[in-house]
C-alpha cells in the first residue's frame, strides 16, 4: 500500500524533472545551432552580397525549416570540380552544424554520377537523395517524367521548406533548366563556359603584330570569324615557329579516340560553326546538335529527315577541327584526351585555344606557371570563341556547363525535401560568392556584379568581365531538342574518332552519326518510354527539299574562307563596359 | 660461370622492366601536379608528400580502403567456409553427376560480371542490402567460390584417404578431424585459395561499384574523383594507386611460398 502510493509520486516528479531538462536541453539546441550560424557566418561566409544580419536570418530560417528532419543522414553526389569540393569538405559541415542534418556530398567522376542517375531512373530505386545532374539533360528529364521538377516542388510538398530568401531572378542559368512547359527541373549549382583563350602578351608585342599584318593584311587581335583564327593558328605555328628559343603553335586540341572526344563536339562546336537555327538558348527548330524538333517532338537529325548532324555546316566544323588538329597543334594533341591536353597551355608554348573551359582558369593561374606573371597576373585572357561561315546573329555561340540539383521521384518524400534544404544551402546567398571565389563557377548575378568579384577580377584573365558582359546569353549548355542525352551522347566519339584519324571523310562520319542519332530515336519512339514529347521521326526526302528552305540545314556556302576579322582586346572590353553601363 | 651471369642479367632487365611502371606510380605520387604536367623528371625534384597527405586526413578517401578491406575480408572468409566442405565432398564421394556439376561450377565465370549487374542491385536493393559490405561480398562469392572449391579439390585430393580413414579408427569425430588433422594439412592450399579470392575481390570494380553509394564504397570508386572537368589530379591518383598495392603486397608476401604450388593447383 505504502509502496504503491508512492510510485504515481516519484512518477510524477520524475517526469516533471524529465520534462525540464527537455525543455532545457531544446533551448540548448536552439542555442547550439544559432552559435553554430553565427560561427560559420562570421569565419568562412565573410564575403557575402549580403549584411551580416541578413546572413544570420537566412541561417536561421534553414535552422527553423530543418526541426522535423533533425538527426536525418542524407546522400546526395556530384562530379569532382573545386566548387563541389568546397561544397563536400565545407559546406556540408556547416550545414550539419546548422541544421542537424547530416550529409554526405559523395564526389564521383562525372560519367559515374550519369550512370548512378541512370540507374535509379530506370530501376526505380533510390541511391542518392539528390544530384548535381548537368543541365545538359534537361531535356532528357522533361521527356522521361522521373524527375520532380523543383518549381513543382516550391509550389506544393518543398513549399514550407523553401527558402524564402532564394530569389531565383539573381540566377543566371535557370533559362538552361527550364523545359518549354514552363516548368523548372533542376537548381543551377555551377556554371562555367567554354571560350577562346590566348596569350594576350604575345598578341600585344610589336614585332609579331607587324608580322602578322604584314603577312595577313590586318591586324592581330581576338579572332572574331574563324577565318581569323586560322590565320593566327597558322602565323604562330608556321610563320613564327619560335619565342625566346621555345618552339611554339598557334592551336591546341585533343583527339584521341576516347568518350571526351565527343563532348569536344556535343558541347556545341557545331553552333560555333553556325550549324543550327536562330534562337537562344538553343537553336529552333534545328538546335546545335543538328536534331530538329517540331511542336516538341524531335523529328531527325539526318538533313533527309530535316536535320543538321550531317549538314554541310557540320562537315565543315569537324573538316576544320580534323586540319588544324594536324596542321597547327602540337603533334603529341593527335594522341591526347580532354585531361591530358587541358593543362597544355599552361606550359606556355600554345598562343591560342579556339576551345577552352574556363573550369581552368584556376589552375592555369597558379604562381610560377610559364603563363603568369611575377605579380600573380595571368599573361593569357579569354574572350567570346570566334564564329564559323555559317553563323548569324541571334545564334547561341557556343557551350555552358551548368551543374544543377536534380531529384527524383524515386527517391523518398522525406529524404528529397532534407536534399532540397541542402540544395538550397549550398546556392544561399549567404555562402554563393564564397563559393564563388573559390571555384570559380558563378552562378548568381548578385555574385557577379560585386565589388569582390571586381577585386578578384585582375587575377581571372577575364572571368569577370565575360559574365558581366551582355554576351554572356549566347553560351549555352545542351537544350530541351535532345530527347535522351546519355544514349545519344555516347554515339559521338565512335564516329568522331573515324573523322579524327582519318579513317573515314567528315562526311562519311557525320552521315553515320546522323544515322545512328535517328535509330536510337527510332528505338525511342517505338519503346514509348517517353511521358511527354518523344521523338515522331520525319520520313526521309530528298536532302534538296531541306536544303533548300531557310534556316538549318544549310546548304554548303560557296566561300567558306571570307576574310579574317580581328578586334583589339581592350576594345572588346569596353563595348562590354559600355553595354553594361547603358 | 658466365652462363650464369647471362642469366643473371636477363633476370635484372626483366625485373626493371616490369618494375617501370611501378617506380612511374611511386615516383609521381610524390611529385606535385605541376611537376608532372611539366617535364618528364625520373625523381621528384620537389619532393611532396601532400598526396598522400590528402588521402589519410580526409575520411572520404581513406574509408574507401577500409570499405574495400572490410568486404575482401568477409569475401575471403564466406569464400573459404563455404569451399572447403564442397571441395571436400567432390573429391572424396562419388555422386550422381557429380563430374557433371564439378565443371559447370564454373560457368558463374564464364561470363563477365556486367552481366549479374542488374539482377544483383535490384535484389540487394528490394532485401535493402543495398550500399552494404555483405552486398559485395556476397557478389563476388559468385566468381570467388567455383574458383575455390576447384583449387582446393586438387589440394584435397592430393591428400590420401587413408588419413580419414585411419582418424576414424582412432576415434576422431569427423568435425574433429577435419579441423584438427585435415585443415593443417591442406593449409598452404587455403592460403592460395585466399590469396586468388583476394585478388578477386580486391581488383573488380564493377559490381563494387554499382551495388554501394556512400557507406560501402569501394576505393576504385573514389579514386574516379580525381578526374574532374578541371582535369586530372595526378598526384593524389598516384598516390591513391600506390595504396592500393600494399595490401596485395602483404597478402603475397604472406603466401609467397605456396603460390607455385597454387598455380598447379595442387597437383604436383
Amino acid at each position: 500500500m505504502f509502496k504503491n502510493n508512492k510510485y504515481p509520486k516519484t512518477l510524477l516528479l520524475s517526469v516533471a524533472v524529465g520534462a525540464a531538462g527537455l525543455g532545457l536541453s531544446l533551448q540548448a539546441y536552439a542555442d547550439q545551432y544559432s552559435d553554430a550560424a553565427k560561427k560559420w557566418v562570421s569565419e568562412e561566409f565573410e564575403t557575402s552580397t549580403l549584411s551580416q544580419d541578413e546572413q544570420l536570418k537566412e541561417m536561421a530560417w534553414f535552422t527553423e525549416a530543418a526541426k522535423q528532419f533533425r538527426g536525418m543522414e542524407i546522400n546526395v553526389v556530384s562530379e569532382t570540380i573545386a566548387t563541389h569540393e568546397y561544397e563536400s569538405n565545407v559546406l556540408a559541415k556547416a550545414f550539419a552544424d546548422i541544421t542537424g542534418i547530416k550529409v554526405t556530398h559523395n564526389l564521383i567522376q562525372e560519367g559515374d554520377v550519369i550512370e548512378k542517375l541512370q540507374t535509379q531512373m530506370q530501376s526505380g530505386r533510390n541511391i542518392y537523395d539528390a544530384y548535381v545532374n548537368d543541365s545538359d539533360l534537361v531535356g532528357t528529364h522533361w521527356r522521361y517524367g522521373k524527375v520532380v521538377p523543383i518549381s513543382d516542388m516550391m509550389a506544393g510538398d518543398g513549399k514550407a521548406v523553401t527558402n524564402p530568401m532564394l530569389d531565383l531572378d539573381d540566377f543566371i542559368g535557370l533559362e538552361f533548366t527550364t523545359a518549354p512547359d514552363g516548368k523548372i527541373y533542376q537548381l543551377p549549382d555551377q556554371q562555367f563556359a567554354n571560350l577562346y583563350w590566348f596569350r594576350a602578351d604575345w598578341f600585344e608585342r610589336a614585332d609579331l603584330r607587324k608580322q602578322f599584318k604584314d603577312t595577313y593584311g590586318y591586324e592581330l587581335g581576338v579572332p572574331v570569324n574563324w577565318s581569323a583564327y586560322e590565320d593566327i593558328a597558322e602565323f604562330f605555328t608556321d610563320g613564327v615557329k619560335e619565342i625566346d628559343g621555345q618552339r611554339v603553335y598557334g592551336h591546341m586540341d585533343y583527339g584521341k579516340k576516347d568518350p571526351s572526344l565527343g563532348w569536344r563536339f556535343t558541347d556545341a562546336w557545331f553552333s560555333m560553326a553556325g550549324a543550327g537555327d536562330k534562337s537562344l538558348p538553343n537553336g529552333l527548330p534545328v538546335d546545335e546538335w543538328g536534331i530538329r524538333v517540331e511542336e516538341c517532338h524531335p523529328v531527325g537529325s539526318s538533313v533527309t529527315r530535316g536535320g543538321a548532324t550531317n549538314g554541310p555546316a557540320a562537315v565543315y566544323a569537324t573538316e576544320k577541327y580534323v586540319d588544324w588538329l594536324r596542321k597547327y597543334a602540337p603533334p603529341e594533341a593527335q594522341g591526347m584526351t580532354f585531361s591530358e591536353a587541358g593543362p597544355v597551355p599552361a606550359q606556355g608554348n600554345v598562343a591560342q585555344q579556339i576551345f577552352w573551359y574556363t573550369a581552368f582558369t584556376s589552375s592555369m593561374t597558379k604562381k610560377g606557371l610559364p603563363v603568369v606573371n611575377e605579380d600573380g597576373t595571368p599573361k593569357w585572357r579569354m574572350a567570346p570563341s570566334p564564329h564559323g561561315p555559317y553563323w548569324e546573329k541571334g545564334m547561341k555561340l557556343g557551350y555552358q556547363d551548368v551543374g544543377s540539383w536534380t531529384f527524383l521521384d524515386s527517391t523518398p518524400k522525406k529524404r528529397r525535401l532534407a536534399a532540397w534544404l541542402y540544395a538550397q544551402f549550398t546556392v544561399a546567398k549567404t555562402v554563393s560568392l564564397e563559393k564563388t571565389l573559390v571555384g570559380l563557377t558563378p552562378i548568381r548575378e548578385s555574385d557577379i556584379n560585386s565589388q569582390a568579384m571586381t577585386d578578384a577580377a585582375p587575377m581571372l584573365g577575364g572571368l569577370v568581365e565575360f559574365y558581366r558582359s551582355p554576351d554572356r546569353v549566347n553560351w549555352s549548355p545542351t537544350g530541351t531538342n535532345v530527347p535522351d542525352y546519355p544514349k545519344l551522347a555516347q554515339l559521338w566519339w565512335q564516329y568522331i574518332a573515324q573523322a579524327a584519324s582519318g579513317e573515314s571523310t567528315p562526311q562519311k562520319a557525320l552521315d553515320g552519326l546522323a544515322e545512328a542519332q535517328d535509330k536510337v530515336m527510332m528505338r525511342l519512339e517505338r519503346a514509348k518510354v517517353m511521358a511527354t514529347c518523344g521523338p515522331k521521326l520525319n520520313e526521309p526526302r530528298e536532302a534538296s527539299y531541306w536544303l533548300d528552305q531557310p534556316g538549318a540545314p544549310k546548304a554548303k556556302l560557296a566561300d567558306e574562307k571570307p576574310k579574317g576579322e580581328t578586334v583589339p582586346y581592350n576594345d572588346l572590353l569596353k563595348s562590354w563596359e559600355d553595354a553594361r553601363e547603358g | 660461370m658466365t652462363m650464369s651471369k647471362r642469366k643473371g642479367f636477363g633476370i635484372t632487365v626483366y625485373i626493371l622492366f616490369v618494375l617501370a611502371p611501378i617506380y612511374w606510380l611511386l615516383n609521381m605520387s610524390f611529385k606535385t601536379n605541376q611537376e608532372i604536367l611539366s617535364s618528364l623528371t625520373l625523381w621528384p625534384e620537389t619532393f611532396t608528400l601532400a598526396n598522400y597527405a590528402t588521402i589519410f586526413t580526409d575520411p572520404s578517401w581513406y574509408s574507401g580502403y577500409i570499405n574495400s578491406m572490410i568486404y575482401v575480408s568477409i569475401n575471403v572468409v564466406i569464400t573459404l567456409v563455404v569451399a572447403l566442405p564442397a571441395a571436400y565432398a567432390f573429391s572424396r564421394y562419388k555422386f550422381v553427376g557429380d563430374k557433371h556439376l564439378f565443371f559447370w561450377l564454373l560457368s558463374n565465370r564464364m561470363a563477365p560480371p556486367a552481366v549479374f549487374l542488374l539482377p544483383f542491385f535490384q535484389l540487394y536493393s528490394s532485401i535493402g542490402l543495398f550500399d552494404t559490405h555483405i552486398a559485395v561480398a556476397l557478389a563476388h562469392c559468385l566468381f570467388n567460390v567455383p574458383l575455390a572449391v576447384w583449387i582446393l579439390e586438387g589440394f584435397i585430393s592430393g591428400v590420401p584417404r587413408e588419413y580419414d580413414e585411419m582418424a576414424y579408427i582412432d576415434g576422431y569425430s569427423f568435425p574433429k578431424f577435419f579441423i584438427k588433422i585435415f585443415i593443417p594439412m591442406i593449409r598452404s592450399g587455403i592460403g592460395v585459395t585466399a590469396f586468388f579470392a583476394f585478388m578477386f575481390s580486391w581488383v573488380e570494380l564493377l559490381l563494387a561499384r554499382t551495388l554501394t553509394s556512400v557507406d560501402a564504397q569501394p576505393i576504385g570508386a573514389i579514386m574516379t574523383r580525381t578526374v574532374g572537368a578541371s582535369g586530372i589530379d595526378w598526384g593524389v591518383l598516384s598516390a591513391a594507386g600506390v595504396l592500393t598495392i600494399i595490401p596485395g603486397l602483404l597478402v603475397i608476401w604472406f603466401v609467397r611460398n605456396h603460390v607455385a604450388t597454387g598455380f598447379a593447383l595442387g597437383r604436383v
